[in-house]
């Protein structure tokens, strides 16, 4: 019996990929730059097919850049003359994006499609087709699954690919995905004997993520610790208040604004900023957050208590970065574990 | 020396002779360990000394109120004179607990020669002079010197020269001064525009985290250059001209306190490498000044002292 889903041979895939860079930039896990990011595929090198986890940039870069022009300016006798940098017309096709990655993305869209509708992200945001790869060998800083998310399946990308040996099985999750399906050329049909290795491959890659966070009324816990200094001071000891765990989080979107200017032009850029630095919100006024217990709780609140209260969805995917890139080993799962039942 | 530790740490704060003690215990990931830092004698049991100590504990001294007991590693002795020198701590308030140190495992070497990510490892052990790594079941072994950080192979003090308590007597390392300076001839070798072209490259990616200057104990300032806006110094943007010149400036302002720990390069999360430019700057100040920072804490420390014979013609 044939399933409606397709698959490529793992060897063909750079091929199926030339094809969609007719009509798309595609961006693949690369380590070109020196650190592993989702690049600018050159269109030859396929080494990424064997990756079988993320990437250390998150793929939020591809939508909020590290920086970013906004615009750019020029005063001469009649005053300021505004320009908007050239927008990249190339739609984004990201392959090997994690389960985690894109749901972070789907997170991010929340907030830059609410009130207010960012149109620098959701530029970028709006036309980009997401092409999920499942991992295979989750690492042991990953804790998806306590979050509800596969390593392995994903309703946040367009197609979502798993790797049955030799090949990848191929499944539609959007609309989107469907017609990109339906006008790429050589997927064979999937028979029922790759859906038995598919269901396998990924049964076996849920096992592999080891790390467990104990969700059980995380809301009421958190709640319950706000003004718990003595154990924030304690856990928070270590913190160095350096950027890495927010700029490195795929869900984390706080920006800075900045103006260069030399003579009469110059360029209005937006940066990534951290509530971890004591001179976060300084230019508008003062950090209300001085002592550093209050910047460590402040992100932990954000993903796990303020961003439900707003959108109804815990803003951590559990993809482990600020675990295993943080320079002392703070750790977020040990944080929310620890936090005392009776205050 | 671990058990030895224990103790001396536990009577330190049980007979109220530290408010603090900070050290290692073991981390929440393969092969890592993580500060501690506890005013409680109950914790004390998960001190813990390995081949992964690799944070350099000094950088929390400025910070912390009180009596504080340390561990130290040879090169984190130094940085602790350093800021005793620069009158950033006082000595009498520092419990050095010195561990005679015999080189630390860099995990990104053990990546490369093992083909895999660190968690993939199964077992990494030191015997002696040599390493033995498993992977999927299978044993490799490699002389130790193929494992050590580029720093520790050019480490000038393993033991510490200034401590309360020294663990043991002294460090086995063999240093290989030649391999520790390897990354840093091999770009001397290169014309000016391949090195330009290389710098421009490995700050291309430098998203301007501070992590470099935030593990760093010598960068001690409470307002840091890069973060005063009247003057601007430099742009807070991203852009790779301005990456470069933060770190050409923090290597400045450290000169003659680095340590070469190589924490900087250490704690990068996108691999920029760092301390081709600390260790140049080390040597330099060296060849110089004959001045290896943070070995004699009565000496004046380098950028305030200065000495008649040093007048350049610009300045007479
Ligand atoms: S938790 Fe770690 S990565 Fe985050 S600010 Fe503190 S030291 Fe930096
Ligand atoms: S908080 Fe940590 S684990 Fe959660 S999404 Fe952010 S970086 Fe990943
Ligand atoms: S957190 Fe889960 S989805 Fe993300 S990289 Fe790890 S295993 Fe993959
Ligand atoms: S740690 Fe690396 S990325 Fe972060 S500011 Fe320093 S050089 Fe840049």
């Amino acid at each position: 019996m044939a399933s409606s889903n397709k698959k490529i041979s793992k060897r063909d895939t750079g091929k199926l990929l030339n094809e969609w860079s007719q009509e798309f930039a595609v961006f693949v896990p690369s380590r070109e730059t020196g650190v592993a990011t989702m690049a600018k595929w050159d269109g030859k090198d396929t080494s990424f097919l064997d990756w079988h986890r993320n990437t250390v940039i998150p793929p939020k870069a591809n939508f909020l850049p590290a920086m970013e022009e906004m615009f750019n300016f020029q005063r001469d006798k009649e005053g300021y003359h505004i320009e908007l940098p050239p927008q990249d017309k190339h739609k984004q096709l990201i392959f090997g994006i994690r389960p985690c990655d894109a749901k972070a993305l789907a997170i991010l869209d929340m907030t830059f499609s609410d009130s207010y509708q960012d149109p620098y992200y959701l530029s970028k945001r709006k036309n980009a087709v997401l092409v999920g790869v499942g991992c295979t060998k989750a690492y042991d800083s990953c804790f998806c699954t306590s979050l509800g998310i596969s390593p392995a399946e994903s309703t946040d990308v367009d197609l979502m690919l798993t790797d049955i040996g030799d090949e990848f099985l191929i499944e539609a999750i959007t609309e989107a995905g469907k017609k990109l399906i339906s006008r790429s050329r050589g997927l064979a049909e999937a028979n029922e004997a790759d859906e038995t290795r598919a269901k396998a491959s990924k049964e076996a890659a849920y096992q592999k993520v080891t790390r467990q966070l104990d969700t059980d009324n995380i809301k009421q816990r958190l709640l319950a610790n706000l003004e718990n200094k003595d154990y924030w001071e304690k856990i928070a000891a270590k913190c160095l208040s350096c950027g890495v765990c927010t700029f490195l989080c795929p869900t984390c979107y706080c920006f800075d604004i900045n103006d260069e200017l030399v003579k009469q032009q110059g360029a209005r850029f937006r940066s990534w900023d951290s509530c971890a630095f004591p001179v976060y919100t300084e230019m508008p006024m003062e950090n209300p957050r001085v002592e550093k217990w209050r910047r460590v709780r402040q992100r932990v609140y954000h993903k796990y208590e303020f961003y439900p209260m707003s959108f109804d969805v815990t803003a951590c995917t559990g993809c482990g970065r600020c675990i295993r890139l943080c320079p002392v080993n703070w750790d977020i799962t040990q944080a929310l574990n620890n936090l005392p039942a009776k205050v | 020396m671990e058990q030895k530790l224990r103790d001396g740490a536990k009577a330190l704060l049980e007979q109220g002779k530290v408010d603090y003690i900070i050290g290692f215990e073991p981390g929440s990931l393969k092969f890592t360990t993580t500060p501690l830092i506890t005013r409680d004698k109950d914790d004390i049991d998960r001190l813990v000394i390995n081949p992964f100590i690799v944070n350099n504990l000094s950088a929390y001294l400025t910070e912390l109120e009180g009596r504080v007991g340390i561990v130290a590693k040879g090169c984190d002795s130094r940085s602790i004179v350093s800021l005793i020198q620069d009158k950033q701590i006082a000595r009498e308030d520092i419990v050095i607990i010195g561990i005679p140190c015999p080189g630390l495992i860099d995990l990104s070497k053990i990546e490369q020669l093992a083909g895999k990510d660190r968690d993939e490892v199964d077992d990494i052990t030191r015997e002696g002079d040599r390493v033995v790594i498993v992977v999927d079941g299978k044993k490799q072994e490699f002389p130790i010197t193929e494992v050590l950080f580029d720093n520790c192979l050019g480490c000038d003090m393993p033991t510490p020269s200034e401590y309360d308590i020294l663990l043991s007597e002294s460090s086995p390392l063999v240093t290989d001064k030649t391999s520790s300076r390897k990354k840093i001839e091999g770009l001397k070798g290169t014309s000016q525009e391949e090195r330009w072209s290389f710098w421009e490259k490995e700050f291309s990616r430098c998203i301007r985290c501070y992590a470099c200057r935030n593990v760093c104990p010598a960068c001690f300032c409470k307002r840091c250059f890069v973060e005063e806006s009247e003057p601007q110094w430099i742009s807070p943007v991203p852009q790779w001209q301005d990456n470069l010149m933060f770190q050409v400036i923090r290597n400045i302002h450290v000169a003659g306190r680095c340590t070469d720990c190589g924490e900087c390069e250490r704690a990068c999360p996108v691999n920029i490498q760092l301390r081709s430019l600390a260790k140049e700057m080390y040597d330099i100040v060296d060849d110089l000044f004959q001045f290896k920072a943070g070995m004699d804490k009565e000496a004046a420390p380098l950028l305030t002292a200065y000495a008649v014979e040093e007048a350049e013609d610009f300045i007479r």
